[in-house]
């Protein structure tokens, strides 16, 4: 019985470490890719794209990842193969509320996921909560066209030179 | 002065009527055609760069909108020579007058008829050639911003088909009209 025990208690640990190694990605390294809205022409809303993939020091595939900005959570979509650990983020909100400077997104497992959710619940600083990486993103701001537009100049100069022959004429005419 | 001459004209009212006449001389008409023709062809690249309309689908629209707003437009140079004409040569009078008595104070044979005469063909020809040109110096900018404001600005939401045949229609025409006036 002992030996049976000892078994058990052998074969539990084992799992509990597999457990544990399957719902967490230890050391990860993230490569990512950004996109900003450059201009506000024909953009109502500023957009941050953000690609990246993961890679876990223990090889875990498939993992759900969350992530949180400016106090919103929203899931990151996975891309790309079935378990090639590839995600997108899309975030936006108005131009004047995103304005150029360097952005930080947190990025959560599922684990970070439920501990903020928590946080959010019961009212608590949400910047206690550890994440599992942050990635930067640098927005250069948006460009919201010439001050003056081409015809608006085109106009000004063709009436510029129609009344001063308007006035020659004028004189012309006295 | 008897008879047979009672209906002839002489040379100085011939110059006088020639000083008030609406008619246009074949290059002065070909002048204005010429540059008429140019100054209508200008929205066809307007329309076919900027506002993105195909030049070979729209060849018909283009070619029509040139051929009238080259007559309007030429109408308008005439009118408003006309008008300027006589405005001119009464302006440009003494100054002329000047010159041409300076040239001919030499000439001791020449009559005072004679150089009165030499004095209004000059004027004639000095305020005809700043009439035709003037006239179209200021149809081509009172055309070009009645183009560029009808089509950037009050038709600016139609499609670049009729945009065209109304803002060179508007312009073309409202030039033409404002040329008839009197001032």
């Amino acid at each position: 019985m002992a030996a049976t025990g000892k078994v058990l208690v052998v074969f539990a640990l084992c799992m509990f470490s597999i457990v544990a190694n399957g719902d967490m990605c230890l050391g990860p390294q993230v490569t990512s890719q950004t996109y900003t809205t450059p201009e506000a022409i024909v953009s109502t809303e500023t957009v941050f794209i953000v690609e990246f993939s993961v890679a876990c020091k223990n090889g875990l595939k498939n993992i759900n990842l969350y992530a949180e900005f400016g106090g919103k959570t929203v899931p990151a979509s996975k891309i790309g193969e079935p378990n090639g650990n590839k995600f997108q983020l899309s975030l936006s909100d108005e131009h004047k509320k995103l304005p150029s400077g360097n952005y930080q997104v947190r990025v959560f497992d599922e684990e970070g996921y439920a501990w903020l959710r928590k946080a959010q619940r019961s009212g608590e600083n949400l910047d206690n909560i550890k994440p599992l990486f942050t990635l930067d993103l640098s927005h250069s701001g948006v460009w919201s066209g010439p001050v003056l537009q081409s015809e608006f100049v085109a106009a000004m100069t063709a009436i510029f030179v129609w009344w001063s022959a308007y006035t020659a004429k004028s004189r012309l005419q006295q | 002065m008897a008879g047979g001459n009672k209906n002839k004209l002489s040379r100085e009212e011939e110059l006088l009527l020639q000083d008030f006449s609406r008619n246009v001389s074949t290059k002065s008409s070909a002048l204005f055609y010429g540059n008429a023709l140019i100054v209508s062809a200008i929205p066809i690249w307007l329309f076919w760069r900027i506002h993105q309309m195909d030049l070979y689908q729209s060849a018909i629209i283009f070619v029509i909108g040139t051929i009238i707003s080259t007559y309007l437009v030429a109408m308008a140079y005439k009118n408003t020579k006309f008008i300027l004409k006589h405005k001119v040569a009464v302006k440009r009078e003494d100054a002329v007058a000047q010159e041409v008595m300076r040239k001919l104070s030499d000439d001791k044979k020449m009559t005072k008829k004679e150089k009165d005469e030499r004095i209004l063909w000059k004027k004639n020809e000095v305020a005809d050639y700043e009439a035709t040109t003037f006239s179209i110096f200021y149809n081509n900018a009172l055309y070009l911003v009645l183009l560029i404001v009808v089509s950037f600005y009050i038709l600016k939401s139609f499609n670049p088909a009729v945009n065209y045949v109304a803002s060179v229609g508007a312009s073309a025409g409202l030039l033409a009209l404002l040329s008839t006036g009197q001032n």
